[in-house]
């Protein structure tokens, strides 16, 4: 005879949220500073 | 201009536009590409940190998480501030306890820390510690990950219930 069947505890959803933040970090200073160079200008994001 | 000058000029013009590719290739979400930018700029100057910091990202992207702790380890004077990047990788590898240790040197946890802390206490089993924490991101965060963050603290629930009929 198998074993009576006996009800586990489901393992529970869980999500990797975390990876969602992983992104780059702002790179507007570098792209800038080839293009500020001529212009002297402080820009809108400046 | 001298000829060193119109160099420097040649060279800073170059990694600026390089950067502006490493910058659309990651917007769009192509880590492949975005790779290789990185590394173009990495080769023109080693001592860029950014450009270090988006190849741990592409590296991450492409769950090559082994590398990226390989790649962090041997540049560890640019990565020393990439605590989010190297506990991330760590979690991923099954180095959890590690994980936990890398975040506890940093002295403020911001958002993202914190929600990574909370996935390691889930996985070292430490739930009490992993609820305390979601019950702090959920009532201060407002962004588009809610419904998947109380699913999370759900889980966590589903355990700490099991934890106090065990005890009883």
């Amino acid at each position: 005879m198998p074993p009576a069947m006996e009800p586990v505890p489901a393992k529970p959803l869980f999500y990797d949220l975390a990876l969602n933040f992983v992104g780059f970090p702002s790179l507007e200073d570098k792209i800038e500073e080839g293009q500020s160079k001529q212009k002297q200008a402080s820009g809108i994001s400046g | 201009m001298t000829i060193e000058q119109n160099q420097k000029a040649t060279r800073e013009k170059t990694l600026a536009t390089t950067y502006l590719e490493l910058h659309r290739f990651g917007q769009n979400g192509d880590y492949d590409r975005a790779l290789k930018a990185a590394n173009r700029i990495l080769h023109m100057a080693p001592q860029e940190e950014k450009a270090l910091h988006c190849k741990i990202v592409c590296l991450i992207q492409q769950s090559k998480f082994n590398e990226a702790l390989q790649t962090m380890q041997r540049n560890s004077n640019l990565s020393r501030s990439f605590y989010f990047e190297k506990a991330y990788c760590q979690y991923r590898q099954n180095q959890t306890t590690q994980a936990l240790e890398t975040l506890e040197q940093v002295e403020e946890l911001d958002f993202r820390l914190k929600e990574l802390k909370a996935q390691i206490f889930y996985r070292l089993e430490r739930f009490s510690e992993a609820h305390e924490i979601y019950h702090d991101i959920i009532k201060n965060s407002q962004d588009d990950y809610t419904d998947e963050r109380e699913t999370n603290l759900g889980a966590v629930l589903v355990q700490l219930s099991d934890e106090s009929q065990k005890d009883m």
